[in-house]
């Protein structure tokens, strides 16, 4: 490198400090949010503020009196496999043909396809909405998955994903007779785990976050998600902050203990369907 | 709303065309046998999408000219919601600061090109790390995002301002105040997508090769000029990516101004809510509060007109300054 | 093309809404011996247990019926309801409340009950009458008085003490209101004297009648905020906020008044006889607190409001929702309730109630009722209450001063009140 190595060092300990702070910015929020679970409300409510936890884990009780809080966790784990999974599926197969099988109309129906990325999400709600009221699907884990099955994105994403495979392996195994279902199945599926991954990654997120859909669809407290339980705790003015810090912590924990296990595959997935996609 | 910020990486990505197959493919021998596992192939999503997405619109499209009874039914009534909704000062607010979001959301991109650029220094220790704890909130759900800044933002009680009194500050209200409460969440969506756009903006410039630079210095060019000559133009197609995904997902604002500012009634009572008031918040008021659906579909074909022209002003302005390498 | 996805989508959906209807049974009222299970909607959390109480109760007599109690949080609660009615998913028996059951009744969402009530002979006189009136929609009752409730004045003890003032006693006037409030509010400490919530069934409700004003004309026909009276009382409030002695509306947004005065930073809180159970619960105020009745003005006035509880006129089991909402009314509910609940609507079952919460001054709720006003309603009384928030938060924040916004509500609302 051209830099004299002091300027380097010095440079390099800006380059710490200033990530380091970035960091604190971004991590800060949790540290206050764990403390302040673990305070007693009139301790939370003091000025200046106290930096010792009450080590209260009372709060957490709390927060499953308040809501039927392991029926919302297992609504949302089911809702997010259900998503997953249906997409991984789907997707892939629809990917796949779009990607290698030749067929009459395949542009104009990718067209179509990609005209549903151009709509913002609250255009479809209302007559989504409107379709569970009359298959009686309201309040059901059925309203929670069933729109989030199908993804155009996904399509998108598997679909580049499948192109930029070598066109030889398929080809192989067409001279062997293998059929479309078999060589979907069997060589383009495997070749696609990372492809697959960041799909399953990406699902995961929006769908244990999710919060328009959720809040629309399911009313009763005990078939809502947890982004929406959460939010209607926060709605009841009886919850105070530290009942509410120890909720929200509990709803997003699972997301992000995920995150800590497949880190490398969270960036990849994200930097994936940002640049490669 | 998170789904659609990520869900346009492709109205990005696919103005580029696919690669075409340079070799004629050897067919199976029914050509018709292929297309029938195509379409089976492809059914289920496509009737998916035909089913919950595209017949959706068009019924939106139809109930903005319908008005809808308390409790369901309804009727139409032309272009009366369209009437209503030109001269209606509560959607022109929410169409302005929806706009006012839009355009502070952007400064999120210079800082997470700064820090991007600081962990993309050679030899720099702990990136990993560094990127896992900038990515955290990126992971975290919005509602838990929106009630813990609720909370840091807390007017009495909060550690902001409680921070600002050590060099003393006497911080407002942020989101119970007029005049902060738009810039408040503004913040707050800047610090939440921050993450997402340093691992974009980082694995592009992963991608640019060292040797550029290698030979920039050896032209004498500064670190600034490396920058300004061979990242910036080599990283403009991820600059690119970045900048619809925020505006796309901007416009679309809601879980925070659901979670901070309140809804149906907490909403009506908080002084700042006017100026914090979005589109899609609206919407939701409209369609599952008031049951106005019909002026609720009216509103949102208005944001459907914002997102098709702003994205159609980046696509056309794309080409002045977007180099694909 | 669009034709194509159009027909295709339609398929589908015929498709699927046939299985579903298929699947769904017809709409006759079931007989009495096959299972049921009737969903019931309730608002608030701390009355879940006590009405699961009373569902058990009502369970052992009729086998066959399960109740399944569902709590929607305040917040949302009619919002939720009313999607769910729209999507035809509405709870078979709900809480019905004064600013909601003319709407309810009036759109046919809720099932008539009087055919029943004579059929049943159930005796309306044990209801307090201004709560039968309130559920009667053109002559016909359309719900069961479950409770009521009055507003009173709940006091923080130790801060009263700390500033030297004296516990508010019977007869009590807005003159020594302020005089009180006056000395509580101490800067130093950030405590409060109260917090001007933004409500009006605690709060400017009840000064407007004491102050000899009205919110509605007695025929529901008229908006009643631009009289001198009612403005009086909106200024009691206003005031407040002005001398400090009130916390702003910004610091209510960031922290709710519930949240402030039971960290003590209120020294009162105007509350209902529903926040017993509440502040008996919570470890800070069930010591500290206790309740005194509101300040008299140009006279003594409190707003009385009461529950009662309907049947969806979309049931599937008609006859077994009418069973529950008649055992929900009966004297063996109310007993139950007024251990644990609320104060119960049916007469001579309210001394349970009392004995309950004998850590508070229980009694002043009670005998608020002599007094008492009934909640304020309309046909769409939901459309002029949201007007009311969006003027009174001007005149709370002092962006306008508060006769203009009380007259410019007065304005909205009868245009309002016109078109109902």
């Amino acid at each position: 490198m051209a830099e004299r190595p002091a300027a380097a060092r010095g440079g390099r300990t800006a380059t710490h400090v200033t990530l380091l702070i970035g960091a604190a910015v971004m991590v800060g929020p949790f540290l206050w949010q764990f403390l302040t679970s673990l305070k007693t409300l009139s301790n939370a409510m003091k000025v200046p503020p106290t930096f010792t936890p009450d080590w209260r884990w009372s709060n957490y009780g709390d927060v499953f009196e308040l809501l039927p809080f392991g029926h919302q966790i297992l609504n949302t784990v089911l809702m997010t496999a259900a998503r997953t999974a249906g997409q991984l599926l789907f997707c892939s197969m629809a990917a796949y043909a779009f990607a290698r099988l030749r067929f009459p109309g395949r542009g104009l129906l990718f067209g179509i396809f990609l005209s549903v990325l151009m709509v913002p999400p609250p255009l479809f709600v209302i007559p989504q909405y409107e379709i569970m009221a009359d298959l009686g699907w309201l309040n059901s884990l059925t309203a929670l998955i069933v729109p989030g099955l199908f993804s155009a994105f996904g399509v998108f994403l598997l679909r580049q994903f499948f192109l930029g495979l070598p066109k030889e392996l398929d080809e192989a195994a067409r001279l062997d007779g293998a059929g479309p279902l078999r060589i979907y199945w069997s060589v383009m599926l495997p070749l696609a785990k990372p492809g697959l991954l960041a799909l399953g990654i990406l699902t995961v997120l929006w769908s244990w976050n999710d919060l328009f859909w959720p809040l629309i669809v399911n009313t009763d407290p005990e078939q809502m998600t947890l982004s929406a339980g959460l939010a209607s705790l926060q709605g009841q003015f009886q919850t105070d902050y530290p009942v509410l810090m120890a909720g929200s912590l509990l709803a997003s924990l699972p997301v992000i203990v995920l995150f800590t296990v497949m880190q490398r595959h969270f960036i990849q997935g994200i930097a994936f369907s940002g640049n490669k996609g | 709303m998170t789904a659609t910020v990520t869900g346009t990486a492709d109205d990005v990505r696919t103005a580029v065309p696919a690669p075409v197959p340079a070799r004629r493919r050897r067919r199976w021998r029914h050509r018709g046998a292929e297309a029938a596992w195509a379409y089976l192939l492809i059914a289920p999503t496509g009737l998916g999408l035909a089913v919950f997405y595209l017949w959706p619109v068009l019924q939106t499209g139809y109930f903005s000219f319908t008005e809808w009874g308390p409790f369901g039914g309804h009727e139409w009534v032309g272009l009366d919601n369209y009437r209503t909704l030109a001269a209606d000062d509560e959607v022109l607010t929410a169409l302005r600061n929806t706009v006012a979001y839009t355009l502070l959301g952007l400064l999120g991109i210079p800082l997470a090109v700064m820090f991007a650029a600081l962990l993309n220094r050679p030899r720099l220790r702990g990136v990993s790390a560094y990127r896992a704890l900038f990515f955290l909130p990126v992971v975290t759900m919005p509602v838990a995002v929106a009630m813990v800044w609720r909370w840091l933002y807390n007017g009495d009680y909060g550690l902001i301002n409680y921070v600002l009194s050590l060099v003393g500050v006497e911080g407002p209200h942020w989101i119970a105040d007029p005049a902060t409460a738009l810039y408040a969440l503004v913040a707050v969506g800047i610090w939440t997508s921050l993450g997402y756009n340093i691992v974009i903006f980082l694995a592009g410039m992963q991608a640019i090769p060292r040797e550029y630079y290698e030979a920039a210095a050896i032209d004498g060019a500064g670190a600034l000029a490396q920058f300004r000559r061979i990242t910036l133009p080599l990283l403009s197609p991820s600059l690119f990516f970045v900048s619809v995904l925020s505006v796309i997902g901007s416009l679309q604002l809601f879980d925070l101004v659901y979670v901070m500012g309140g809804s149906g009634q907490s909403a009506r009572a908080n002084p700042a809510f006017p100026r914090i008031q979005t589109v899609v918040h609206l919407f939701y008021d409209k369609a599952f509060y008031t049951n106005d659906r019909g002026y609720a579909a009216a509103i949102v074909m208005a944001l459907l007109v914002l997102i098709v022209t702003l994205t159609a002003i980046q696509f056309r302005l794309q080409k002045r300054w977007v180099h694909y390498g | 093309m669009w034709k194509a996805v159009r027909v295709g989508a339609a398929a589908v959906l015929a498709a699927a809404l046939a299985v579903t209807a298929a699947g769904c049974g017809s709409d006759e009222p079931a007989a009495s011996d096959e299972k049921v299970t009737l969903s019931y909607a309730v608002w608030d959390k701390n009355q879940v247990p006590v009405m699961e109480e009373i569902a058990a109760a009502f369970t052992k007599d009729h086998p066959n019926i399960t109740i399944n109690v569902q709590l929607t949080p305040w917040a949302d609660y009619w919002t939720k309801l009313r999607a769910a009615v729209t999507g035809g998913a509405a709870p078979d028996v709900f809480w019905m409340n004064g600013p909601n059951i003319q709407l309810y009744a009036d759109n046919g969402v809720i099932m008539p009950l009087s055919d029943k009530i004579d059929r049943a002979k159930v005796d309306l006189t044990v209801y307090p009458k201004a709560l039968v009136d309130l559920y009667t929609f053109e002559g016909k009752v359309y719900g069961l008085p479950k409770d009521f409730d009055t507003v009173g004045v709940w006091y923080n003890k130790e801060l009263f003490d700390a500033a030297g003032v004296k516990y508010p006693a019977d007869g009590w006037t807005w003159a020594d209101f302020k005089a009180a409030a006056a000395k509580l509010t101490n800067p130093a400490k950030g405590v409060y004297a109260v917090g001007a919530n933004l409500a009006g069934q605690e709060y400017y409700y009840n000064t407007i009648y004491q102050a000899g004003g009205n919110v509605i004309s007695a025929d529901g026909k008229k908006s009643g905020f631009d009289d001198p009276a009612t403005i009086e009382g909106l200024r009691f409030w206003t005031d407040l906020i002005k001398n400090k002695q009130s916390p702003d509306l910004k610091t209510m947004t960031d922290t709710a008044p519930l949240q402030l005065f039971e960290s003590g930073k209120l020294a009162m809180y105007w509350g209902g006889s529903w926040n017993v159970s509440e502040f008996g619960k919570n470890e800070y105020t069930k010591t500290r607190v206790d309740a005194a009745p509101l300040p008299t003005g140009v006279k003594q006035a409190t707003i009385i409001h009461g529950l009662a509880n309907v049947v969806s006129a979309k049931t599937k089991a008609p006859a077994q929702a009418w069973e529950f909402v008649k055992f929900l009314g009966s004297k063996p509910a109310a007993d139950i309730l007024g251990k644990k609940g609320p104060i119960p609507a049916y007469t001579g079952t309210q001394d349970a109630w009392l004995a309950a919460n004998s850590q508070f001054k229980g009694k002043v709720f009670l005998d608020a009722v002599s007094y008492a006003v009934p909640y304020p309603v309309s046909r769409n009384t939901a459309a002029w209450n949201d007007e009311e928030f969006k003027q009174l938060t001007k005149a709370y924040t002092g962006e306008v001063g508060v006769e203009a916004a009380a007259k410019e509500l007065a304005t909205q609302m009868n245009a309002l009140l016109a078109k109902e």
